[in-house]
């Protein structure tokens, strides 16, 4: 919760205003049986007109007031509310940006989403709600208690002990139900599980004749879902009823309290009218009252996931940038290994090479065979869990991550293209790149018969994730992205998979006519992309089974023969 | 058009409530009888009050009876609400429990045709959203109107009982603050609206921020996204604060109006009380009836757009279990196939205006192996939906071992073929259950055979818990290739004499795939095949080969003599290489 307070402290007035609004509202309320009880007492009693008069228009009055303070309040509650969670949401959003690879993963995607939407939606709701009514609803209780005892102390030991029992009940039947619909959201699940993957695995289901199990499978879980709804329903269905039972019993005491404290002259009738109406108010701001805790306590919750977020440690950094770019070696590798969080195995083991400024890196290996591991220990995307990755000359570990990732541009497997111009996804490489420079990495990338298709050229507006573009298209532009970074290392993970061959060998002839010349790695599956690069490393669930060149290779390393032969060498 | 598919929908709740209307009945009798009551106790709180006139001048005698009555009738009261409300929840749960069961049990019968073209989101939510909203809104909203309108036709009449003038006041002003909620709803429709606009925005900004956050990482432009987001979050905190104060405004506002009408009964009951039109004590009920007769109101008028949702739903449900099912099915059971299959001059179109399928004739002896070749989105798809009898052939027939499959059971005609699809689907649970899809009585011992066939077992003992590894309702967890591997698994170990392979392999990388070739080999040897691929080399040994183009299939024969044919195929073989070439 310290998060939401620090940013609900920027509306400190607000968050006092709005409460303190909102209990001058029920005061004003409170008073209205008083009044009514005056009527009866002297305006009825006298035959006074002019007194009943007086007295109504006393309640209109009340009313108007109440009416602006109530105003008053949710202006304030809307304000400090939005206001808090707004600047929460910038403080989680930028938070998120500065999580390292292995945090963003652990994460996932969606979780991120949802926090920064729904959850973060439920604590508007709660802070709104609880600058609303948290003080209200408990004060209005207190207060009918008090004013009643200000009628009569004997009449209001009733309410002494009426409202600890409601209590008992709304808070009991709130606290039993709130788990066990979890529960029936969970039963909920179950079916609409059933009757999706039924939908999705319709071909494979009746292939395999398995209808009659399918019904019997979904008609199970719908039964257990009836049986835990019944069984909670019966439970809820019992708040109504028990407070109706409780509200009137102390109804009937109090009443019957009154008559005899009538009879014996210490009060008048209309005042066992008034506490007749104070023990009517209570009841619904009890109910209210439920309702916002458990509307409260989700947004706690909700709280809490943000903060949680917020809490995550940001991406450590080093402070060395001295990359030397006339080191000998743009890139060395010294017994690096790398095994993710939570990963069973090392996911590379033990890898050593070093390649030189203007170098061509071929990477080759089967699914999951550790490419994309590797490469992504260049930028320092993942930390090596041993051994050292130095770029330029500077082990990445204590580097500058900024320094170092301004050198080195990658294009991942199915990095997303952003909706925005052509332009603007280029410039994602450098937002200082002129036209000229866009237009030259497009070039390079074989990107240009796209924008010379599209009718408003660079300006062409690509919809998100790229869906108006074909795959290969997508590939092209990412790679023009990188490039326009003009980075000394390039990294291309898989990259032209989408592509023709013949793409595929012009982008490369591109790539090596590049001035000045970065070093390169290629990440692919084909030997024909990789067969001409300086270095080529084999790599086999983790490990290095190979380096060298393409012919040495061949002869030195089974599995990069295999799959040459497999591919080109030995046909199609 | 409109008024007969509601007419349609109407019968058709009215038909699944038929077998709870006793239950309905008895419902409706309960609330009616704690209406009744529930307006009755004021009455006679107010005549207790009219017994409590002053100091010594208490009439006990008479109060202590009323008193105890009030209590039993609240008790009375608290039993039939209590009951009904069970009574509700039982047959609401219930109803929707059979709705959901009544249209997944059609969805089982009725044609790929129809699932094909109704997104699967679609039909779940029907089964699952429309089903509650239909029970929730015609069950509880029925009672909900029943006992509100009740209400106020009681209150009514015993308002008018107790004095007509102040009756009058009531009935005239409470609309007021109905009026009050009505125009604050309208008028903040449109700030609601930029604020759901704002916040969709807002969100799929965030969405595709965050999908691509390694991007914005790798890219360094976390600030300039900061700017962005700036600018979507300003704009969102403005909208939100006047939707979320505007609306805000209806509690205060309505509040304001019933304390106004109270201001106004207590002002006419008072004066009328001096000249002793009425008691103090019919005063006070008059009261709590003033402060109770505009609820139900507010909660009709939400009855009634529940009430329209609510058909809407029905009617949808309706839509599904109305849909016209698969034509029956054969007589013949289909045992001990050999695998003779062939089309006898078969015609087929998904849409009549569209021909797709004409007058094709294959003929496939028990044991041959058929490739099926061509660009994507030739019609590959369409001959397995036919071989399986997904879809029924428009023209022609086609033959299992000579019996049109027409004349079969679906049953036994699908359990003759094994088939491996290139999307692969996996079921949400354990790995066993998935291998065993097909044959849910095989033994373990059998069920790692078929895993060990297939070079899936090794990976799969690497999982958390092996076999009994709960996957995901994707198989998340798992590579593509793991995926197909386990399809593979769950045909190796039902084995049927008919196999179809569509692209089976594409997501296994090249060794792997050569390691399970050898699996494969042995799967189809002796048993007719059809293997759909786009890696020509992996089918020039086959039996046959089919050629597809925009649906039909223009050559057939095998390897050499197509390519001798120097037809569509030749080119497509060709191409292949000049590719590699260059």
């Amino acid at each position: 919760m310290k998060r939401v307070l620090q940013y609900l402290r920027h509306y400190a007035v607000e968050s006092v205003l709005g409460p303190l609004f909102k209990l001058l509202e029920a005061t004003f309320e409170l008073f209205i049986p008083l009044v009514v009880a005056s009527i009866v007492d002297v305006g009825i009693e006298n035959g006074d007109r002019p007194y009943i008069a007086k007295m109504v228009g006393l309640m209109v009055l009340l009313g108007i007031v109440g009416l602006i303070c109530s105003v008053s309040a949710q202006y304030f509650a809307a304000k400090a509310s939005v206001g808090s969670v707004s600047m929460l949401r910038r403080a989680l959003f930028e938070h998120i940006q500065t999580l390292d690879y292995t945090t963003l993963d652990e994460l996932g995607t969606s979780t991120m989403v949802t926090r920064l939407t729904s959850d973060i939606n439920q604590v508007e709701t709660g802070i709104n709600l609880t600058l609303r009514l948290l003080l209200r609803s408990p004060f209005v209780v207190v207060g009918a208690a008090v004013m009643a005892f200000t009628i009569d102390a004997k009449a209001a030991t009733v309410f002494v002990i009426a409202i600890p029992i409601l209590a008992a009940v709304v808070f009991g039947v709130m606290l039993v139900t709130l788990p066990l619909y979890k529960k029936v959201q969970g039963a909920l699940d179950r079916v609409l599980s059933a009757a999706r993957e039924n939908l999705t695995g319709v071909r494979v289901l009746r292939a395999f004749g398995r209808e009659d199990d399918e019904v019997e499978r979904f008609e199970t879980r719908a039964d257990a879902l009836v049986k835990m709804q019944k069984f909670v329903g019966r439970i809820s269905a019992l708040l109504n009823p028990m407070t109706f039972v409780i509200i009137n019993c102390a109804a009937v005491a109090l009443v019957y309290i009154g008559a005899l404290r009538v009879d014996e002259g210490i009060i008048e009738t209309g005042e066992v009218i008034a506490l007749y109406n104070y023990m009517s108010q209570i009841l619904v701001e009890l109910i209210k009252l439920a309702n916002l805790i458990i509307n409260i306590t989700k947004s706690v919750a909700s709280a809490g996931r943000v903060e949680a977020v917020i809490d995550m440690e940001p991406e450590r950094t080093g402070t060395n940038a001295d990359f030397d770019t006339s080191s000998e070696y743009a890139v060395e590798f010294d017994h690096v290994s790398l095994r993710y969080k939570n990963g069973g195995a090392d996911a590379v083991e033990d890898i050593t090479f070093k390649a030189r400024p203007g170098d061509v890196v071929g990477i080759i290996g089967g699914t999951g065979s550790g490419k994309t591991s590797l490469v992504n220990l260049i930028p320092a995307f993942y930390s090596a869990t041993s051994g050292h990755v130095r770029v330029f000359g500077v082990d990445v570990d204590g580097a500058d991550r900024d320094a170092l990732r301004r050198r080195v541009a990658v294009v991942a497997q199915g990095a997303p293209i952003f909706s925005g111009t052509i332009r603007d996804n280029v410039k994602w490489g450098s937002i200082d790149a002129d036209d000229g420079d866009v237009m030259a990495a497009i070039t390079t990338a074989q990107c240009a018969d796209v924008v010379a298709a599209k009718e408003h050229g660079l300006d062409e507006n690509i919809e998100r994730g790229g869906v108006n573009l074909s795959g290969g298209q997508r590939q092209r532009l990412s790679i023009a992205r990188a490039l326009a970074k003009r980075a000394d290392i390039l990294i291309l993970d898989d990259s032209s998979s989408a592509l023709d061959f013949t793409t595929d060998a012009a982008l490369r002839r591109a790539l090596g006519a590049l001035e000045p010349k970065p070093t390169m790695f290629i990440v692919s599956q084909r030997t024909s992309s990789i067969e001409h690069a300086d270095l080529i490393i084999v790599l086999d669930g983790g490990r290095c089974v190979g380096q060298g060149k393409h012919d040495e290779l061949l002869l030195a390393c089974p599995v990069y023969r295999e799959i040459y032969e497999l591919q080109g060498g030995g046909g199609i | 058009m409109k008024t007969k598919g509601s007419g349609a929908a109407w019968r058709y709740v009215m038909a699944t409530l038929r077998p709870y209307a006793p239950l309905v009945a008895l419902s409706i009798l309960l609330s009616a009888g704690s209406v009744v009551l529930t307006l009755y106790i004021p009455i006679r709180i107010g005549n207790i009050i009219d017994l409590i006139i002053g100091r010594g001048n208490v009439d006990f005698d008479g109060i202590l009876p009323i008193l105890w009555q009030i209590a039993a009738m609240a008790a009375a009261t608290g039993v039939m609400q209590w009951v009904s409300g069970v009574i509700n929840n039982r047959v609401a749960y219930t109803v929707v429990r059979d709705v959901r069961c009544a249209a997944f049990r059609r969805i089982q019968t009725l044609p790929l045709s129809y699932i094909d073209s109704h997104p699967s989101g679609e039909i779940v939510s029907r089964i699952i959203a429309d089903a509650d909203k239909f029970s929730d809104g015609l069950l509880l909203g029925f009672t909900q109107l029943f006992t509100g309108v009740l209400t106020i036709l009681g209150t009514l009449f015993i308002m008018m009982r107790i004095d007509f003038r102040i009756a009058l006041a009531v009935v005239v002003l409470t609309p007021l603050s109905i009026f009050v909620a009505k125009f604050i709803a309208q008028h903040t429709y449109s700030m609601f609206k930029l604020q759901s606009e704002s916040r969709g925005d807002m969100t799929s900004y965030i969405d595709e921020m965050i999908t691509g956050a390694k991007t914005v990482k790798a890219y360094g432009r976390a600030a300039s996204c900061m700017d962005e987001f700036d600018v979507y979050n300003e704009k969102l905190a403005k909208y939100s604060l006047r939707a979320i104060f505007f609306s805000s405004l209806t509690n205060p506002a309505t509040r304001f109006v019933n304390s106004v009408v109270y201001a106004v009964v207590t002002l006419t009951g008072a004066l009328t009380a001096i000249g002793g039109g009425i008691s103090v004590g019919m005063l006070t009920s008059f009261l709590s009836y003033a402060n109770q007769y505009a609820k139900p109101f507010n909660e009709i008028s939400g009855v009634v757009t529940e009430f329209q949702g609510a058909l809407a739903s029905a009617a949808r449900l309706y839509e599904i279990v109305n849909e016209s099912p698969e034509p029956p099915d054969g007589e013949v059971t289909l045992a001990d196939v050999d695998g003779n299959v062939a089309f006898d001059s078969v015609s087929f179109s998904y849409t009549p205006s569209r021909p797709l399928i004409k007058n094709v004739d294959i003929d496939v002896k028990a044991g041959e192996h058929i490739a099926i070749v061509g660009p994507t989105g030739c019609g590959k798809t369409t001959l397995i939906n036919l071989l399986m009898r997904f879809y029924d052939v428009t023209g022609g027939k086609i033959t299992v071992d000579g019996s049109d499959i027409r004349d079969v059971t679906r049953r036994s005609l699908r359990s003759s073929y094994g088939m491996v699809l290139q999307d692969t689907w996996l079921r949400a649970g354990t790995v066993r259950e998935n291998i065993k899809l097909g044959r849910p009585d095989a033994t373990d011992e059998e069920m790692i055979a078929a895993a060990k066939a297939v070079h899936a077992d090794g990976f799969i003992r690497q999982l958390p818990h092996g076999y009994d590894t709960v996957l995901g309702e994707s198989g998340e967890g798992l590579s593509q290739g793991q995926r197909q591997l386990l399809s593979i698994s769950r045909v190796m170990l039902s084995l049927p004499p008919i196999l179809i392979l569509d692209e089976a392999t594409s997501s296994i990388d090249t060794r792997t795939e050569r390691r399970i070739s050898r699996a494969f080999e042995k799967m189809m040897t002796g048993r007719t095949t059809f293997i759909v691929a786009h890696r020509l080399s992996t089918i020039r040994g086959s039996d046959k080969i089919l050629v597809m183009r925009d649906g039909d299939i223009i050559e057939q024969g095998k390897h050499d003599e197509l390519l001798a044919a120097n037809g569509f195929y030749a080119a497509l073989w060709n191409s292949q290489f000049a590719a590699v070439e260059k």
